[in-house]
């Protein structure tokens, strides 16, 4: 016999996938943003310009996709909850593929042939890495309802925080080098979008503690700075 | 008070009618007089029997004074059954028995020293299906209630008035008072049947679905006037849709096969009940 | 269309199955005219043996003690007689076959003692009319209680008697029609049993009261058996309910053996007026119960 609002649960299934299928999205674009600015690959960077219009489609495709839920189907308890995670996980979905953009438009601008400094691009592409894991660990969380899963982004994202933090510091003691100092300024910026993207993972983990335990808690940020608090 | 005041509306009505209609057709539970410190119900350990059938199993709720709560649950889950023990109406069945107490602040209705009529008159109940008695007029259905109990008045048409606005019946009927109770539509005529309990000034009053038989405007025209009532009267209300329950009550029981499995405040049952059967029968997992 | 198209999904009647509808309906049309032909005969004979006294003068006015070889009287003593004793009747059998009733909806409900109460109504209606004729006779006639043999109080309890069972089932049906809805809002506004029995189920019900008790009524007008053996047959006008009176039946059974025409004739007019007042009687209650709220 077929379960109760077997219509209602498979739409609710379907939205879930899509956005699980956002994160993939997002990924991808993440590596292929980091990969471009490892090598100084212009076409790749704007490839990742051109595709972000992908995510954004995923984000009005399932933005619609809830409204039609909630008008139609009135969910409660824990399908509200997951619900309201996936609307705000999507939102998460969309910056974190701005960021994504946002790393790619850096990269022509950081000039072809720079100088290159090994030790700030060694932690660029750490915190690259760590982002990526952040954000294919909230895949895995979101899709498992993993708690325990979830906490464990939070504590990488300190790493990411703590990156962050050292980037700026090797980017002003290299600023003395004129040629590196142009190249060291859009690398903050390059590392400030990874920060960001690390944050909207530690939102996604955060909803799905809020799935599964109907509290909503907020994780704060250890010893950062103000400008990093607010940033998301 | 009201006397004076309903004879000066008069000529504003007739260069205003619109207006004054709309204001009419709003529930004015001012019209019932100043406020009165409301009165809760305790029920604590209740058994309910039909015959041999269990069917209320030691069901322990408290009812708060202004406030509504709200009994959800699947058919056959006991709640009209608790609800007609609080006041006394599950007795009338045949085979219908009960053990426990159901305090009305302080007093057990159960007590042999207490009169079963002065018990309803307190504890008034609306039921599914509007009833008005057939062959009474408007007035006289809302006047049913003081006259069937006896109770001398030398004010009887102000106070049919009176509970006619409380419910914002008025401006739809103050103009065929005469004419019959059921020559009125669903919805006005669950609203007639609760002036009618509302006139006999009671302390508490009991809803067995008061909506289920109605329209979608109607329903919500008795829930707001439901949101109102909860000013001056203690409101349970028994309902099998989830969504009125939402809208109308502070707090809620869920009910399952004569237990009480989860008593929360409305909001937290709909969005993270503590329950797993709570959770199920909200989603559309079973029931 | 072909005639043969959606054959298979709507077949076309059998010409044998038309064969047996007519076949049916010749026969149910049939036994109707049976039945119909003796009414429309007795109807017939009524008017047709009763209307000529009808045009008589005096047929109304005067008491059927006439003298001997002239004028025979009117039928006066008899309708007045009829209208006396059905009218103690009723007053007897209504409020208590109504009361009765209440009992049995109202506290008995499905009690075995109401149970058998039942029972016992269902077989009063059963019983034979000369036997409640019987009852009285043995037991208020021959002892001549109340300073009297044949009394006309006494043919009216024989007659209350007769009424009563049908009084008693008629109510019942209809008061178990008010919806125990309205019984259960009277209740829970905190009224007293009896004043919801008072003010909610008799009003309700009125009308299905009263069209039972026409029937019963107009019943009860009816009988010869009873008042046989209790009121026995005058011809004077009495007036005196505690001595014989006349009446319409006893009139008709005494006149019409008479080797007489005239007196005769008066039969069949005292025979087609116990059947005008029968028919008005009738005509009445359908008037109230078409007006009901219930039925």
């Amino acid at each position: 016999m077929q379960e109760t609002r077997h219509q209602f649960r498979e739409d609710l299934k379907e939205l879930e996938r899509q956005v699980l299928g956002g994160l993939d999205l997002v990924i991808g674009q993440l590596d292929r943003a980091l990969e471009s600015v490892s090598y100084q690959d212009v076409e790749l960077a704007a490839m990742v310009v051109a595709d972000d219009d992908r995510i954004d489609g995923r984000y009005l495709e399932v933005h619609q996709g809830i409204l039609s839920l909630l008008a139609r189907q009135s969910p409660v308890a824990t399908d509200l909850r997951i619900v309201a995670a996936l609307l705000h996980c999507i939102r998460c979905i969309e910056r974190m593929g701005d960021q994504c953009v946002n790393i790619a438009k850096l990269v022509p601008l950081s000039g072809h042939d720079a100088p290159k400094d090994k030790e700030l691009l060694d932690a660029i592409e750490r915190m690259g890495q760590l982002a990526r894991s952040e954000v294919s660990e909230a895949k895995d969380s979101l899709r498992t309802r993993n708690v325990e899963l979830a906490q464990d982004i939070v504590r990488q994202d300190a790493e990411i925080n703590r990156l962050n933090r050292a980037i700026f510091k090797r980017a002003v003691e290299i600023g003395d080098d004129l040629e590196l100092r142009e190249w060291g300024m859009f690398m903050i910026l390059v590392a400030r979008c990874l920060e960001r993207v690390g944050d909207n993972a530690v939102e996604i983990a955060e909803q799905v503690v809020f799935v599964v335990t109907g509290l909503f808690r907020e994780v704060a940020d250890i010893g950062t700075s103000a400008e990093t608090a607010q940033s998301s | 008070m009201t006397g004076p005041e309903t004879t000066s509306k008069e000529p504003e009505k007739m260069s205003s009618a619109p207006e004054q209609s709309e204001q009419e057709a709003a529930p004015d539970l001012s019209a019932m007089g100043e406020r009165r410190q409301g009165h809760g119900i305790k029920v604590k350990d209740l058994h309910a029997y039909y015959g041999s059938v269990h069917a209320v199993k030691g069901v322990s709720i408290d009812f708060p004074a202004n406030e509504v709560t709200a009994l959800i649950g699947p058919s056959g889950s006991g709640k009209s059954t608790v609800v007609r023990c609080i006041n006394r109406m599950h007795e009338e069945i045949p085979g219908g028995r009960s053990e426990g107490s159901v305090t009305l602040d302080e007093i057990d209705v159960y007590s042999p020293d207490v009169d079963i009529t002065a018990v309803r008159r307190m504890i008034g109940m609306v039921f599914q299906k509007p009833n008005p008695f057939p062959t009474m007029s408007i007035f006289d259905n809302v006047a049913a209630g003081l006259r069937l109990t006896g109770t001398k008045t030398d004010n009887l048409r102000e106070r049919v008035h009176r509970a006619l606005r409380a419910v914002g019946l008025w401006g739809e009927v103050k103009n065929r008072l005469n004419s019959p109770g059921i020559g009125l539509s669903g919805g006005q005529q669950q609203r007639l049947c609760i002036a009618r309990a509302v006139a006999v000034e009671p302390e508490v009053i009991l809803m067995d679905e008061p909506a289920s038989a109605l329209d979608p405007i109607s329903t919500l025209k008795v829930e707001e006037l439901i949101d109102e009532l909860k000013n001056r009267y203690t409101i349970a209300i028994v309902t099998h849709n989830m969504q009125q329950a939402a809208r109308v009550a502070k707090s809620t029981v869920f009910m399952l096969d004569g237990e009480v499995v989860e008593h929360a405040e409305t909001t937290k049952l709909f969005t993270n009940p503590s329950d797993e059967r709570t959770e199920r029968y909200v989603t559309g997992k079973f029931g | 269309m072909s005639a043969t198209s959606g054959s298979t999904l709507l077949p076309r009647t059998s010409g044998g199955r038309k064969r047996k509808d007519r076949i049916m309906r010749g026969l149910m049309m049939a036994a109707t005219g049976l039945a119909l032909v003796p009414l429309i005969l007795i109807i017939y004979y009524l008017l047709y043996k009763g209307l000529s006294s009808w045009g008589r003068s005096g047929f109304f006015t005067t008491d059927p003690n006439g003298n001997f070889f002239g004028n025979p009287g009117g039928i006066r003593s008899a309708i007045l007689g009829t209208l006396e004793i059905v009218a103690l009747a009723t007053i007897i059998a209504i409020p208590v076959g109504i009361a009765v009733a209440l009992w049995l909806t109202e506290y008995g409900k499905d009690a075995w003692f109401a149970n058998v109460v039942r029972y016992f109504v269902d077989v009063m209606t059963g019983v034979p009319s000369i036997v409640f004729g019987l009852f009285i006779y043995i037991s208020l006639v021959i002892s001549h209680v109340g300073g009297s043999g044949f009394a006309g109080w006494k043919g009216s309890l024989a007659l209350a008697l007769l009424m009563l069972p049908i009084v008693i089932r008629s109510s019942e049906v209809v008061l178990l029609l008010v919806p125990a809805t309205l019984r259960e809002a009277a209740l829970a506004l905190g009224a007293p049993r009896w004043r919801i029995i008072w003010k909610v189920v008799l009003p309700t019900a009125r009308s299905g009261l009263v069209t039972g008790s026409l029937l019963s009524i107009a019943r009860g007008m009816g009988e010869t058996a009873p008042l046989l053996f209790t009121v026995s047959v005058a011809f004077g006008l009495t007036g005196n309910l505690n001595s014989i009176m006349n009446s319409l039946p006893m009139q008709i059974f005494g006149d019409i053996t008479s080797p007489r025409d005239a007196v005769v004739a008066r039969a069949w007019g005292a025979a087609l007026t116990l059947v005008a007042l029968v028919l008005i009687l009738n005509l009445i209650a359908r008037a109230v119960s078409r007006r009901s709220r219930l039925t």
